[in-house]
């Protein structure tokens, strides 16, 4: 286990010095640094994926009743959706909201203690994988959302009241391509979170005979939901752009985010972290 | 002898336009300037002509001052008389001349501040003098010094950040809104050379398409037709809006032409994406109150002149290190300048033979242990020093002959602090690739 131990502890330091890096690289705008963090990151994620895979195949009936592997996994997927957005969008800057996130998480997983989860025993993988993946890989994507959408709101209030821009807000990028990550974020993120949603409610059919049992966890999810439906049809029916949604997706993290980290870990419910 | 750098000229400064016309001087060859007979004291020279300077920088050498040389052949080139000439010029001797052509090479003596074209031009007017063989070991050097002081301060400082005409700064706005102008598509409402001016830079950014309209129709085909870009009749505007994502408005009207209302609508048509306006017309043609629209910017004149003053600003204040950064590069310039001479020449000669064989010395000396006895020592020592004396006697005596001859001498002095690196210059990045390509 040690060596298991230490291995985290080496992530989460790549972690830390890619998330220190990109904001050196911000700071003093030089490319050299920048291009540091993404290698970091570009390890810590390999290395991460590796110790996910090890801890899995060595145990995974085990490794599953752990709250601590969700905030793992987590992280793992932000970092993916990162570095595929980094790779299609060529948006580096969102290494601002990803890095510092991942590394929170990846961090939690490791101090957190967390009592054997309940699974169900009816557990299929393909409810599982469902399940997680869909909100996992749509969270993550809410989360880039919120990113992109805090530098729109700056940046855009900047131009509209005629505040001269200084050179870093200068060299980030056009409004433009933080309303792109936020099309990105409703038009994939949405579909992601209904399937997930779903795939929670029927399993939860099969295994306790109810669909709905008002837990505080279903409540909200079902209010992030109809939010992001909304959204998810102004902005693809309509045509909204910009400011609006870039706040509403702001809004969506930080409740997936207290539904996540609040929620499962203070109140009862069916997803209780707590010990 | 004493060679002298000494530059006169006018700039926009110091004579108006209608002068600097008569007194250009653009595509003149040097050797047109009957500044080459025997009794001239001009031995090197470079022509500067812009269209806000005019400048001669020459090297001379004797009693005579060239002054009343070069104005007079200046002036008779222009057809003119030297008198008419002389209210409107400056003169810079010495270490003026050397401070004034680093300042004008990095753009700080430039009517817009910091604007990059000088440089361009200072290069040309160079090569023409190079080609031309008036150009000589000073003024070479000169040259090249102040070409690397400018790109010094353009690196070192901010000097050339930051749009300072109006149209740039409506341009980079544009940038920070859509990121690639190239898909975008801009409606002229209007003409004017401010309005032309900011068409013609978003067009150098290749935009997708240009509209025009005007009030007179044939004018506005006529102002498509000089961009290739689509007239459009003046009713058709509304029509038209939804499609335009930059829109540059200058007519002469006096009611507001675009309202919040209709905007409203427009906005809605182009499924909110991000339209931005660029309001040059006094008074204004649109409602600044489609401002609080979301996806919706409009800067008007007064707003754009705000952004260019803030960068000015910063620019003068640019200025300032730049300034500092000039006077080092003088200083040691002038300390260049002695060293050409003869003296300190042999002296650096000696003193690098000497730190050369006390080096190899120390070298040998530890290699041979602490046994050697006093005699050998004295021996190996005699030897390294008369050695490195021997060797730069030909140099030594070869400069002291060439120092007789005026034209030669420092050539040959610079050739020779050159070839033994007394300067420590480092080597120009390029030298090795410019070898690979004479071999090619």
């Amino acid at each position: 286990m040690t060596f298991l131990t230490l291995f985290d502890m080496t992530i989460a330091l790549l972690y830390f010095l890619g998330a220190l890096f990109f904001l050196g690289g911000i700071l003093g705008s030089t490319h050299f640094l920048k291009r540091c963090s993404l290698i970091t990151t570009l390890i810590a994620f390999l290395l991460h994926t590796i110790d996910l895979v090890l801890k899995v195949s060595q145990s995974p009936e085990f490794f599953i009743t752990q709250g601590q592997f969700y905030f793992s996994l987590l992280a793992w997927v932000l970092l993916m959706i990162y570095l595929v957005l980094w790779w299609r969008l060529k948006l580096q800057f969102l290494a601002l909201t990803a890095s510092p996130l991942a590394l929170m998480l990846f961090c939690s997983s490791m101090a957190i203690n967390t009592d054997t989860l309940s699974i169900p025993s009816e557990l299929s993988l393909l409810w599982f994988g469902l399940h997680i993946a869909a909100l996992f890989v749509s969270i993550a994507l809410l989360a880039m959302a919120f990113g992109a959408g805090l530098c729109y709101i700056y940046v855009d209030k900047k131009i509209k009241h005629k505040i001269k821009l200084n050179k870093l807000q200068r060299d980030l990028p056009a409004l433009t391509s933080f309303d792109q990550v936020n099309h990105w974020a409703v038009s994939i993120g949405f579909p992601l979170f209904t399937v997930g949603v779903l795939s929670g409610f029927l399993w939860a059919g099969f295994t306790w005979g109810e669909i709905f049992s008002f837990d505080p966890k279903e409540i909200l999810s079902l209010a992030i939901w109809f939010v992001f439906a909304y959204l998810f049809h102004q902005r693809l029916a309509l045509g909204w752009k910009g400011r609006k949604p870039a706040k509403m997706a702001s809004w969506l993290f930080i409740l997936s985010l207290v539904s996540f980290l609040i929620i499962n870990l203070y109140l009862p419910t069916h997803h209780s972290f707590q010990p | 002898m004493q060679k002298y750098i000494q530059l006169i000229g006018l700039n926009h400064r110091t004579a108006p336009l209608e002068i600097r016309e008569v007194f250009a001087l653009n595509e003149v060859s040097p050797k047109q300037l009957d500044l080459w007979q025997e009794n001239c004291p001009v031995k090197e020279l470079i022509i500067l002509s812009t269209c806000n300077r005019v400048e001669l920088l020459t090297i001379s050498q004797g009693h005579d001052t060239p002054i009343e040389w070069m104005l007079r052949s200046w002036a008779r080139l222009c057809s003119h008389e030297p008198e008419a000439l002389r209210p409107y010029i400056y003169i810079l001797n010495h270490k003026e001349a050397v401070e004034h052509i680093f300042s004008v090479a990095s753009s700080l003596d430039s009517m817009v501040l910091g604007e990059p074209q000088i440089l361009g031009q200072m290069k040309d007017s160079y090569r023409l003098c190079v080609e031309q063989g008036t150009t000589g070991p000073i003024l070479n050097r000169l040259m090249h010094k102040a070409f690397s002081v400018a790109k010094r301060i353009r690196t070192e400082t901010k000097i050339s950040q930051n749009a300072v005409s109006i149209s740039f700064a409506a341009v980079e706005l544009a940038k920070n809104i859509f990121g690639n102008l190239a898909p975008k598509k801009v409606m002229l409402i209007g003409a004017g050379e401010m309005a032309e001016l900011a068409a013609s830079h978003l067009i150098n950014n290749g935009i997708q398409q240009l509209f025009v309209t005007n009030r007179t129709y044939a004018r506005a085909v006529e102002i498509a037709s000089h961009f290739q870009g689509q007239a459009i009749p003046f009713t058709e505007i509304y029509n038209q809006l939804p499609k335009a994502d930059i829109i540059i408005s200058s007519t002469g009207s006096n009611q507001t032409l675009i309202n919040i209302k209709d905007m409203r609508q427009i906005i809605k048509k182009r499924k909110y994406k991000p339209m931005f306006f660029i309001d040059i017309a006094v008074p204004r043609d649109i409602d600044p109150d489609i401002n609080q629209l979301d996806n919706i910017y409009i800067y008007d004149i007064d707003d754009l002149k705000g952004v260019v003053e803030e960068n000015l600003e910063q620019r003068r204040e640019e200025a300032e290190i730049a300034k500092k950064i000039i006077n080092e590069e003088v200083t040691a310039f002038e300390g260049w300048l002695r060293s050409l001479s003869l003296k300190p020449t042999i002296i650096d000669l000696l003193n690098y033979g000497e730190n050369l064989a006390q080096k190899e010395l120390n070298k040998t000396l530890k290699n041979l242990g602490p046994d050697l006895s006093p005699e050998t020592r004295q021996a190996i020592e005699q030897l390294a020093f008369s050695l490195s004396k021997k060797l730069l006697h030909y140099p030594i005596t070869f400069l002291k002959r060439k120092s007789q001859e005026e034209e030669s001498a420092n050539y040959f002095t610079s050739l020779i602090r050159r070839v033994f690196d007394l300067d420590n210059e480092p080597i120009p990045p390029e030298a090795h690739t410019l070898k690979k390509q004479k071999k090619d």
